[in-house]
């Protein structure tokens, strides 16, 4: 049977096959492409292929058998055997389809043809068919031909039913001698295994533990104690969970042992217990790609930073104790060299500058009675830390600063800003915006100069993030760099960076490059020296600032 | 929506289950590797909800599916018809869903790993036949030292969309296609226990007796 490419069917409108090959050169016709793929001809192709390839393996070893003498395993023939006729059976059911749509074979009238055809197709049976039938027929209504029709029919129909009896009593004789034979039925093997009780019971007590498992998840969980992220996640978890990713929280943990695979953490961590509350910081933190970061921010799993636009503030952080904290917890003494833990807000400051000592050799630690100070959270960073006597320093999660300060701008800066606690409030929305070139080294030698908060403010003043400047704007007094920006100012200026959502942080972040048409670029703009701070002071001083601060 | 079955297998029997689909279905097979972490929302949504994250290990990047199952479809029809009705929503994701689930609020409840193989043709509906052995991780996430939960029996599950209209259609091609593996194992809904087939053995030596020369014989 072959397929004409002229489905009559298909709604394509073709010419009339006859005119079409007359006409022009003949042209491959091919399927219309729906039908083709209705038919899937090419499954019916590779199912047609196996099975001429099954039969044909089968022959074989018929034919093994013979010359070998020997006797075949009926049963395994038998079932081969009707694999093979129920796949053909698919087939030709497939093929039914095929069939209706497309012309059989001979497509057209030719020399070869022309005589056998009208023969084909006629109805007429044959001369000896036709005699076979009439003679038939004699035979069947032999001694009631004479008869009235309706008596004819009569007397078949009782004849039909005799026959139909007769069937029934055969079929019932034969299925009572399978019976008393342990035949069995014709379907199933001749002995049915039989599973013992205990096999069955066995297997049913698998088959539960195996249904509950995957529907359910009976007996997977792990208790909450046990659950610790392994040394090595496998590869395709590692970029999910490992990076800063303290946000993984398990169904009962609520103080449990959550132990991250964090080394450089270590000291880092902390006391951002506020801070790590939010997984969702970390979305802020990730926002901000930084080339030069994952060198230094091995696969810490860093707690995210407190979600910058949260709307909680500072105090009212409590909640469940996120995994972050946990791992805090068990870094306690490390914590204990931090004096000063920062509220959550606070702490994006602190990244931001952390990281930016932490890229930079030098740190300089302004420190403060209520200022604590900025870190950078790396493991460099904390033998600066150590470095640095007397000084409060705060921790807070690596990944936030990595993330928040790997942006190009910070490659040089390690200025460790003491913030007050109002800044800090005022800068944890700040903390993505560590791309901002707000701090240079005009920051910075003010930082170390005079370790002040006054300095401190006017770090924050000078180092501007860009993205801020157009909201910096309002509230902004006239920028100089030792200017004293009163905390509220920061604060308003804080909380208007606050309303923003990450992504707008973003945004901002990717606004402050095109921002400055002075500041070539973030990275750039952070000499050494320079410490990239939210800063909340005005736009305009910035780039007085950064000459003037530029050593 | 989907339409689904389970039935269960014994490992022994697997290999010659496989060349009864490759026979049924005439699609090559496909290697599944899927590791499956099941979140269960925190106590700060309101309603309880529970999210499959599957991530596919088979390929050489790993992609990231996010599937949601819902209730199954309840009253006389359900009774009547074979298969199990129930709604579902899968897409996409990229590798940041995990994490989003996390900082939504999601804990993760419970992890598999699914090792297997599956079969995916066309038979009146899209029908999708997984065979897979469910492995349980000692510690959390080794999928490499994944072990079976149960090592001799492994889970088959055929599953077909389908939508509210003609989930009678599509449960009828999914039963209908059940019977055809009648001699290895019985399928039912899922939760319905099913046992094995006594006539697995003797199916599955006839199958595997189609390939490669059998000198017994």
């Amino acid at each position: 049977m072959e397929a004409a490419a002229r489905a009559p069917p298909a709604p394509q409108g073709q010419h009339p096959p006859q005119l079409a090959e007359a006409v022009a050169p003949p042209k491959v016709e091919r399927l219309n492409q729906v039908v083709q793929q209705q038919l899937n001809l090419e499954s019916v192709k590779t199912r047609a292929l196996g099975l001429y390839k099954a039969i044909s393996r089968i022959l074989e070893d018929f034919d093994a058998f013979a010359r070998a003498n020997t006797t075949p395993k009926w049963q395994d023939a038998l079932g081969q055997f009707s694999m093979v006729s129920m796949e053909l059976f698919n087939i030709v059911e497939d093929i039914k389809n095929v069939s209706k749509a497309f012309v059989v074979h001979p497509r057209n009238v030719n020399a070869e043809n022309a005589t056998i055809l009208p023969v084909m197709l006629s109805s007429k049976l044959l001369p000896e068919m036709e005699a076979e039938d009439n003679t038939k027929r004699e035979q069947l209504l032999y001694g009631i031909s004479g008869l009235p029709v309706h008596m004819q029919i009569e007397k078949l129909k009782a004849r039909i039913d005799m026959i139909g009896a007769a069937c029934e009593a055969a079929e019932k004789v034969i299925s009572d001698c399978r019976k008393a034979y342990g035949l069995g039925s014709r379907q199933g093997s001749t002995l049915v295994p039989t599973l013992d009780k205990v096999q069955a019971a066995k297997i049913q007590e698998q088959e539960n533990l195996l249904r509950a498992a995957v529907n359910f998840g009976e007996g997977l969980r792990i208790p909450v104690d046990q659950r610790q992220l392994p040394a090595s996640l496998p590869s395709h978890l590692v970029d999910v969970l490992t990076v800063g990713d303290g946000a993984q929280t398990f169904g009962d943990s609520s103080a449990g042992s959550y132990t991250k695979n964090t080394p450089p953490f270590s000291s880092n961590n902390v006391n951002t217990q506020g801070i790590l509350q939010t997984p969702g910081g970390q979305l802020i933190a990730r926002s901000v790609p930084s080339p030069s970061s994952a060198a230094s921010f091995d696969n810490a799993s860093t707690p995210p930073m407190p979600y910058v636009n949260s709307p909680r503030s500072s105090t009212n952080i409590t909640n469940t104790p996120s995994p972050q904290q946990q791992v805090q917890q068990q870094q306690q003494q490390q914590q204990q060299q931090r004096q000063k833990v920062m509220q959550l807000p606070q702490h994006q400051q602190q990244l931001l500058v952390q990281q930016q000592l932490r890229q930079s050799s030098s740190t300089g630690v302004l420190g403060q009675g209520t200022i604590s100070q900025l870190h950078d959270l790396p493991g460099q960073t904390q033998q600066k830390f150590q470095q640095i006597p007397g000084q409060h320093q705060m921790s807070y999660s690596q990944p936030m600063l990595q993330q928040q300060f790997q942006n190009r701008q910070l490659q040089a800066s390690h200025m460790q800003h003491n913030m007050t606690q109002n800044q800090i409030n005022q800068v944890n929305l700040r903390s993505h915006l560590n791309q901002y070139s707000g701090a240079n080294s005009a920051l910075y030698n003010a930082a170390q100069t005079s370790p002040n908060s006054q300095m401190i403010t006017n770090m924050s003043a000078s180092m501007q993030s860009q993205s801020l400047l157009p909201r910096m704007q309002f509230g902004l007094t006239g920028g100089h760099p030792q200017r004293n920006h009163p905390s509220q100012i920061l604060n308003d200026q804080m909380f208007g960076m606050g309303a923003s959502n990450p992504a707008s942080m973003v945004a901002i972040q990717q606004q402050q490059q095109g921002g400055f048409g002075n500041i070539p670029s973030n990275t750039q703009n952070l000499q050494p020296g320079m410490v990239n701070l939210p800063s909340t002071t005005q736009n305009p001083s910035f780039p007085q600032q950064r000459q003037q601060n530029q050593q | 929506m989907e339409c689904v079955v389970q039935g269960i297998i014994e490992t022994q029997h697997v290999e010659a289950l496989e060349i009864l689909l490759q026979g049924l279905c005439g699609v090559p097979k496909e290697r599944i590797r899927v590791h499956e972490l099941c979140l269960k929302s925190g106590p700060s949504l309101a309603v309880p909800s529970e999210i499959r994250l599957l991530c596919d290990l088979a390929q050489p990047t790993p992609s990231w599916t996010v599937r949601h199952v819902g209730g199954a479809m309840r009253g006389a029809g359900a009774e009547q018809i074979s298969v199990l009705v129930r709604t579902m929503v899968e897409s996409k994701v990229s590798n940041n869903a995990l994490r989003f689930f996390y900082s939504l609020g999601y804990k993760l409840d419970h992890e598999l790993l699914k090792i297997g193989f599956a079969f995916r043709f066309q038979r009146g509906a899209p029908i999708t036949v997984t065979v897979t052995s469910a492995n349980k991780m000692p510690k959390l996430h080794a999928t490499d030292e994944a072990v079976p939960v149960t090592p001799g029996i492994q889970m088959v599950e055929i599953t077909a969309p389908t939508a509210g209209d003609n989930y009678n259609e599509v449960g009828a091609a999914v039963s209908s296609f059940c019977e055809y593996l009648a001699p290895l194992l019985h399928l039912s809904k899922p939760g319905v226990s099913t046992g094995i087939v006594p006539t697995a053995a003797a199916a599955a030596a006839s199958l595997l007796s189609n390939t490669g020369d059998d000198p017994s014989l």
